[in-house]
């Protein structure tokens, strides 16, 4: 017998509905809710990991971030603009450059700089210092990517009526092409912040001094030494959501406002 | 619009080019160019799409880069490989067929940019000026507007104040109507017409004959490449000499036409 397209969908809406409560329910029966509440939730037995948690591992973590991110930027806004340069030994740099950081997975480059420099070049400096180095080489060459993207976006004719205003190309690149390709890159750049957030996380497989811990190694060090299950682990993932959203957040409010004046 | 004309001081420049040669590639766009404008004088550029009526245009003021031939504008040489482009470029206004207005700069701000950032203009004076110009163009009420906010034959209005904030000796016009609604093309053609009253220097490239009739003091007519004919905008669009123009002004002012 031939549905109608309106009987096909009511049927479909019914079927999802009862799926859904059949899979609750489901949960509900078969989980042992004592045991998983005490891997994911005891909460109450958390007390030993603050105030550090957040004073030093949400600290450490912002800041990592946040000094990362700014190399990242610099050398990456060099290499996007020499990828767009006329010299070509530039442009063959920053591709190789690009492509390798890209290709290759963050925590090997992380080991590298973490037990690589100390043993080639007898490095002295905190492990953290290697852990900044480390993603701010692999995050400049996503950011130039989304950078180069931005900056082509921006139509030629802007460049091409800046410059017979008299401007020179470096004026035309700053006061005109940038603050059109910032509105631009905005969204790819706060993704790259994010990930970068979450990519500190790495830096517990290089060991530090306590007053150097970002969160995931508190969370790590929690597993052990509190009687919690991975419950230190769901806080450090709850405190990475307490970075990320607000920025996404901020992002947003960002470009709807672009959006909505269509500039 | 203002009627006073004479608001606009005007230090015109002329342009001597000779044996301008452009290709990209193998395409040879512009096969030897012989061409002067007077100080003051209005010349339009006719001719067939890819004629190389633009890029000549563009050649002026180094947007294209020349592979032959000297340039020689105001009291610049544009060729040569020393001269400071930037400080021609303040000279030269440019008016472009798609606008080019800044767009997260409002109106006034598109206006007084470049007085600002390049002649080194107090804000205040800058704004004066562009202020002026927008007057002059119509759109005096409108500096707080963005460019998006605007009909394509303002900006295009907004365009031309741009490039007069800078005072220039000179205005190029590229196709300025091309990109135009039809019913917004008059009060372009309008105020080009003042300016050139005003006794300002243009080079317009332009497909409007009636325009080019009734404002140029000539029209140059390109093909291939080349100037195939030149001389009064009456004479070379009401009685032009060679074939290839009598055909193509036969296409122009006949569209429906067509040789079988």
């Amino acid at each position: 017998m031939a549905m109608t397209t309106r009987q096909r969908a009511r049927t479909s809406k019914t079927v999802q509905i009862v799926l859904f409560f059949v899979i609750i329910i489901a949960l509900i029966a078969i989980v042992d809710w004592k045991k998983a509440s005490y891997a994911f939730f005891s909460f109450d037995k958390l007390g030993p990991m603050f105030p550090d948690m957040i004073l030093v591992g949400l600290k450490n973590t912002v800041f990592y971030t946040i000094i990362s991110f700014a190399f990242g930027l610099v050398l990456g806004l060099l290499l996007a603009l020499m990828k767009m340069a006329s010299f070509a030994p530039y442009r063959w740099f920053a591709t190789a450059f690009i492509e390798f950081f890209r290709g290759i997975p963050a925590i090997l480059v992380l080991l590298a700089f973490g037990f690589g420099l100390p043993q080639a070049f007898g490095t002295q400096w905190p492990q953290p210092v290697n852990v900044m180095i480390a993603l701010g080489l692999v995050s400049a060459a996503y950011i130039a990517e989304t950078l180069r993207a931005g900056l082509q976006a921006v139509p030629k004719g802007q460049t091409e009526a800046a410059r017979s205003l008299g401007m020179p190309a470096w004026r035309a690149m700053v006061t005109i092409v940038i603050p059109q390709a910032f509105k631009i890159v905005l969204p790819p750049m706060t993704n790259e912040i994010i990930l970068l957030t979450k990519d500190t996380s790495l830096a517990f497989i290089l060991g530090a001094a306590v007053a150097q811990y970002e969160m995931t190694k508190f969370g790590r060090d929690g597993i052990s030494q509190l009687d919690a299950g991975i419950t230190p682990l769901v806080v450090a993932g709850l405190f990475y959501l307490v970075i990320t959203i607000p920025l996404s957040l901020v992002a947003r409010k960002f470009e709807s406002r672009a959006a909505k004046t269509k500039r | 619009m203002s009627n006073d004309t004479n608001a606009l001081s005007v230090h015109a420049a002329g342009v001597e080019i000779s044996g301008l040669r452009k290709s990209y590639g193998d395409n040879e766009v512009l096969k030897g160019i012989d061409l002067s404008v007077k100080p003051g004088e209005v010349v339009c550029l006719i001719g067939p799409s890819g004629s190389g009526k633009s890029t000549l245009l563009r050649c002026v003021n180094l947007l294209e880069k020349p592979n032959g031939g000297t340039i020689l504008v105001g009291g610049f040489n544009a060729t040569d490989p020393e001269v400071n482009l930037d400080q021609m470029r303040q000279k030269v206004g440019m008016v472009f067929q798609q606008f080019n207005l800044f767009p997260h700069l409002t109106v006034l701000e598109n206006c007084t940019v470049a007085p600002i950032k390049v002649l080194k203009r107090k804000k205040v004076d800058a704004q004066k000026v562009a202020k002026g110009h927008l007057d002059r163009v119509g759109l005096g009420d409108f500096g707080e507007r963005y460019p998006d906010q605007l009909s394509g034959g303002q900006q295009q209005r907004v365009a031309i104040a741009r490039a007069l904030s800078m005072e220039p000796t000179l205005m190029l016009f590229d196709e300025p109507t091309s990109a135009l609604d039809p019913e917004t093309v008059g009060e372009v053609l309008a105020i080009m017409k003042s300016l050139a009253q005003a006794g300002m220097t243009m080079l317009v490239v332009t497909h409007e004959m009636a325009f080019a009739k009734e404002v140029a003091d000539r029209v140059i007519f390109m093909d291939g490449g080349v100037v195939v004919e030149e001389g009064k905008a009456a004479e070379v669009i009401g009685n032009p000499q060679q074939p290839r123009t009598q055909d193509f002004l036969r296409r122009v002012l006949d569209p429906t036409h067509v040789d079988i």
